[in-house]
């Protein structure tokens, strides 16, 4: 019974986690059908930049809302310099080029911090929390704290202000969108700023937990895309449970079955609920049939 | 089939096959291994530009194809005792139907949802080769592949060996596209709801594309395990997927020859950096994945249909032909 709540907290830890990277993801398609494989990158730089800042003697706070902002920062010029120039038609061609991004990004971390891993310090105290022999870190309690606040940001913002109306809009008719006057091209723009943002401040969350290096966006941005993918890149909801059950099944699978093998139990998840329904647990049915 | 023999297209592959052949006479033994691997490299991404330029689909999990081929050609051999010849012939064939079965299995995945599906199968691919240890060693991988008898000294023998099958496999794709097979292809690329109101069988096509894919890189993979005599899970990963797709997009995908040039040219680059760092000590670490990573986007940006398309445009500008779309007004 120990073991189970303790994969189940292992679980909820790394499932919002990708579901903060894969609200990012919907975030930013809805606006501009942009799948932006770059975002797992957003994670790293907000973890490494929290590291340097904070080894200039910064306070834990400063550094915090200085990395967030850098990281919004990057996002907001990827999208106004390189993907506003993307092919906006072509899928195929936009993925091939956020995966340049992200290549590019990575490589010009490791540049700058080399390929060693860094430790974070976490918020608070290191002590872990023990409750009835389920052993926890404090900073995954403030994981999913952090989770838990960025999902009610997003959905407020998405749901309860005007601008989210707006960016909505963009998602389902761009040329009505244009004629009301409003800009798609700066609702693409701040539609990256928050994933940039929300990456950040979950890289930073995460990288107590664990040491931080120049490539732990690779695995975070693709789990973050299954995530986005299983829920069926439609609405939040959908892919936050999407998210929240891919991090279950990663910890019961490594738990229960082999830790080398949690990876490929998600993956054959995916490709499972892809066979069975194309556009995800919760897409829309596509429309008009053309596929193999 | 008449484009296929014009005089344009036979300058071309007389041109490549000097190019070819006359290449290990001018470079040191590592030239020629740098040499050799660019052909098997190449084999795969002519495969590779069939599924995306043709069909217009998209792999992010070819390494995986080339893992297997390299895997099967390594147990039969090492394990099963199989002579290499035959090892080699199997190694074709179990990633074609593994790329059979994929295909059918993701029957219907279009754009991002396809890409999602074949990064997860090629993640599933690399995590087996790494966890299956009784089978495939694990992560230490296997270990005394044997070379293919007659060409055993793996130097120029095997150059002219690697080389001869990507010429054949650069026939045999340039025979299909000029073909009705190829016609399809271009058709679905275009519209796939149009290809199928003119009577083209989308599904089939599809898969037939990604079938010769994976046969390619079976006999690539099956060559390299020939060739390396180790292997370990390591090369047939997300990161090799991306090199073969950055060939590919560099090169064009809607052109076999721009595959292949694409593969020598990403395979250059990385050889030039790696001189670089020789002797500037700051460019050691990522600087080919910087430098790879800026390729693509710009090549995206700026040049998205890709190098040879591109020069091809050029030279019919050049000889001021008259544009596609009058000669079909005048025919």
């Amino acid at each position: 019974m120990t073991d189970f709540f303790q994969f189940l907290v292992n679980g909820l830890v790394s499932g919002g986690i990708y579901a903060i990277v894969a609200i990012g993801f919907v975030t930013i398609y809805q606006v501009s059908k942009v799948i932006n494989l770059a975002q797992g990158e957003f994670l790293m730089l907000g973890g490494l930049i929290a590291v340097t800042l904070l080894g200039t003697g910064m306070s834990y706070g400063l550094a915090f809302v200085l990395s967030v902002l850098m990281v919004t920062l990057i996002g907001m010029l990827l999208q106004r310099f390189v993907v506003r120039y993307g092919p906006m038609s072509n899928q195929i061609s936009l993925i091939i080029l956020t995966i340049g991004l992200s290549i590019l990004i990575r490589g010009v971390a490791s540049m700058f911090w080399g390929k060693d891993a860094y430790a974070l310090a976490p918020f608070t105290s290191n002590e872990p929390i023990t409750f009835s022999g389920i052993s926890m870190a404090q900073q995954s309690l403030w994981v999913i704290l952090a989770v838990l606040l960025l999902l009610f940001v997003f959905w407020f913002l998405m749901n309860k202000t005007l601008l989210g109306k707006k960016m909505y809009a963009c998602s389902v008719n761009l040329l009505a969108t244009r004629l009301m006057g409003i800009n798609p091209n700066k609702m693409a723009l701040l539609a990256f700023a928050m994933s940039a943002a929300s990456g950040a401040i979950a890289g930073i969350a995460i990288a107590p937990l664990n040491v931080t290096s120049y490539d732990v966006g690779v695995m975070l941005g693709i789990k973050g895309f299954s995530a986005a993918i299983l829920g069926g890149l439609q609405n939040p909801i959908g892919v936050t449970a999407a998210g929240f059950l891919i991090g279950l099944v990663e910890a019961f699978g490594a738990g229960l079955i082999s830790s080398g093998l949690k990876d490929a139990i998600v993956f054959l998840l995916i490709i499972g609920v892809l066979m069975i329904k194309p556009t995800g647990l919760f897409g829309e049915p596509s429309v008009g049939k053309g596929g193999l | 089939m008449k484009a296929l023999f014009s005089k344009k297209s036979l300058i071309v592959f007389g041109v490549y096959l000097l190019v070819a052949g006359l290449f290990p006479f001018f470079g040191s033994d590592y030239f020629l291994s740098v040499g050799i691997i660019m052909g098997l490299h190449a084999i795969v991404t002519i495969g590779l530009s069939l599924v995306m330029g043709y069909a217009g689909q998209i792999s992010l999990g070819q390494a995986a194809f080339w893992g297997i081929g390299a895997y099967t050609t390594g147990i039969l051999t090492t394990k099963w005792g199989m002579s290499p010849w035959f090892a080699l012939l199997i190694a074709a064939l179990i990633p074609a139907i593994a790329a059979f079965l994929m295909a059918r299995a993701i029957a219907g995945l279009q754009g991002y949802y396809l890409a999602m599906a074949t990064l997860a199968m090629g993640f599933i691919v690399q995590i087996v080769f790494g966890e299956w240890e009784s089978v495939t060693g694990g992560m230490g991988g296997l270990v005394g592949i044997p070379a293919l008898p007659l060409f055993d000294d793996l130097g120029v023998d095997f150059y002219y060996l690697v080389w001869g099958m990507v010429t054949l496999v650069l026939l045999f794709s340039l025979g299909i596209i000029h073909s009705r097979i190829g016609r399809a292809f271009r058709a679905i690329h275009k519209s796939e709801i149009a290809a199928t109101s003119i009577g083209i069988n989308v599904a089939n096509y599809k898969l037939l594309a990604f079938v010769l894919s994976g046969l390619f890189a079976g006999i690539s993979g099956g060559l390299y395990a020939n060739y390396m005599g180790i292997i370990d899970p390591q090369p047939f990963g997300l990161h090799e997927s991306i090199k073969f797709l950055t060939m590919v997009v560099v090169g064009g995908a809607a052109s076999v020859w721009g595959a292949l040039l694409g593969t020598i040219l990403i395979g250059s680059i990385g050889e030039v950096m790696l001189i670089l760092s020789e002797h500037f000590p700051m460019l050691k670490g990522d600087m080919d994945t910087i430098v790879y990573g800026a390729i693509l986007v710009l090549c995206i940006i700026f040049m998205p249909e890709g190098l040879v398309p591109r020069l091809q445009k050029i030279m019919a500008k050049r000889q001021e032909e008259p544009l596609p779309a009058e000669r079909k007004l005048g025919a």
